[in-house]
C-alpha cells in the first residue's frame, strides 16, 4: 500500500555549497539521499513531493558542517503482511512465480498456488487448472495476499499466496475467478 | 507498533504510525507521481534520467491498476468510502481492488467484519454499490 508521509530530517551541508540557492542545493541533496531507499520501518520511498519546512541550521562544533532540519512529505510504499495487492506476473517456473507490485517482487511458491493449477511447461511456461478456465503466465494480472517480507538496503522482496481467504488453498473455484482478475482468465 | 512479527494487515495490525498516515489508493498515486513527473519534465527536458527506477516502476504500475482515472472520480470515490467509519487502510483497499460481492469484500478486509464494529451486510452491499456507480459514470 502507498503511503503519504511527513518526516523530519537533519540534512549536512558544508559552507562551500551555501549560497542564495540554498534550499534548492537542499532539496536537491535530500531527494538524492532518500528516494528510491529503503527501511523496514517506513518502506521504499518512491518520490519526495514537497518540502514543507526547512528549520535554522546549527552549525557543528569542529567539523565546520551546518546541519539543517529539513521536514518533507514523501511517498512510501510499504507493504504489509495479510495485505492484498494486485501485481503482474514477470517469470512462470516450476517451483511458482514472480510477480512485481511497483518497485516489489513478490514470489509465489507452487505449495501456495491452489492445488487444482497445475504447471505447463512449453514455450510460455504457465499455471492451468484442470478445466482451462484460469491462466496465470507472464504478463498474467493477479491478486495475491502477502504472506511474508524481507528488508534490504535497496529492495524488498515479499512472499505472497494466491489463498487470499487464508483457508488453504481455494476450494471454491468461484471465488477463484473473482478474485484473480480476468486478465487470467481464459475466454 | 509492537514488534515486526505481529503485522497482519486483515487484523489491521499495521503499527500505529501507519494508522494514522495518510493512506493512498493507487489512482491517487498515479496523479501525485505524474504532476511530480510533469514538474521533473519543465525543469529538464529528460526527465526519465532524472527519476529512480523506484518511480518509474511505481508510476506504471499505479497507472495499469488504477480503477478511476479521473481526478474528479477519485476524490467521489474517498469521500463516498470516508462515510462509512472505515480506517484508512481498510479505504484504500477497498478503493484499489473494488470488490463486487459482500464476500469478497469481507474476504479482502477482513477487519471490517471484526471488533464488533456495526458493519452490517447490507451497509457493505450499499457502499459497493455506490462504488459502482462511480466507475459506470466516470
Amino acid at each position: 500500500m502507498f503511503f503519504h508521509i511527513v518526516l523530519e530530517r537533519n540534512m549536512q551541508l558544508y559552507p562551500r555549497r551555501f549560497g542564495p540557492n540554498l534550499r534548492d542545493k537542499l532539496v536537491a541533496k535530500l531527494m538524492k539521499d532518500v528516494e528510491a531507499t529503503c527501511s523496514g520501518r517506513h518502506g521504499l520511498v518512491v518520490a519526495i513531493t514537497g518540502v514543507a519546512n526547512i528549520g535554522k541550521g546549527l552549525i557543528r562544533d569542529g567539523t565546520g558542517f551546518v546541519t539543517f532540519p529539513v521536514k518533507y512529505q514523501f511517498v512510501v510504499f510499504r507493504p504489509f503482511k495479510g495485505e492484498i495487492l494486485e501485481a503482474v506476473v514477470t517469470m512462470v517456473n516450476k517451483m511458482g512465480f514472480f510477480a512485481e507490485a511497483g518497485p516489489v517482487q513478490i514470489f509465489v511458491s507452487n505449495h501456495l498456488i491452489p492445488d487444482d493449477m497445475e504447471f505447463q511447461s512449453g514455450d510460455i511456461p504457465n499455471y492451468t487448472t484442470s478445466d482451462g478456465s484460469v491462466k496465470i503466465q507472464k504478463e498474467s494480472e493477479v491478486r495475491l495476499k502477502i504472506i511474508g517480507t524481507r528488508v534490504d538496503a535497496t529492495e524488498i522482496f515479499l512472499d505472497g499466496s494466491l489463498s487470499i481467504l487464508g483457508i488453504g488453498p481455494f476450494s471454491k473455484l468461484v471465488t477463484l475467478k473473482r478474485l484473480i482478475p480476468l486478465s487470467c482468465i481464459a475466454s | 507498533m509492537s514488534g515486526e512479527e505481529e503485522e497482519n494487515a486483515a487484523e489491521l495490525k499495521i503499527g500505529d504510525e501507519f494508522l494514522k498516515a495518510k493512506c493512498l489508493m493507487n489512482c491517487e498515486v498515479a496523479l501525485i507521481l505524474d504532476r511530480k513527473y510533469e514538474q521533473l519534465q519543465q525543469m529538464s527536458n529528460d526527465p526519465m534520467n532524472q527519476v529512480s527506477q523506484v518511480f518509474e516502476k511505481s508510476l506504471q504500475y499505479v497507472k495499469r491498476f488504477s480503477r478511476y482515472k479521473n481526478p474528479d472520480a477519485v476524490r467521489q470515490v474517498r469521500e463516498i468510502l470516508s462515510r462509512y467509519q472505515l480506517a484508512e487502510f481498510e479505504l484504500c483497499v477497498l478503493g484499489n481492488l473494488c470488490p463486487e460481492t459482500v464476500e469478497e469484500a469481507i474476504a479482502m478486509v477482513p477487519s471490517i467484519k471484526t471488533k464488533g464494529r456495526a458493519h452490517e451486510d447490507d451497509a457493505i452491499e450499499k457502499m459497493l454499490n455506490d462504488l459502482s456507480l462511480i466507475k459506470k459514470f466516470e
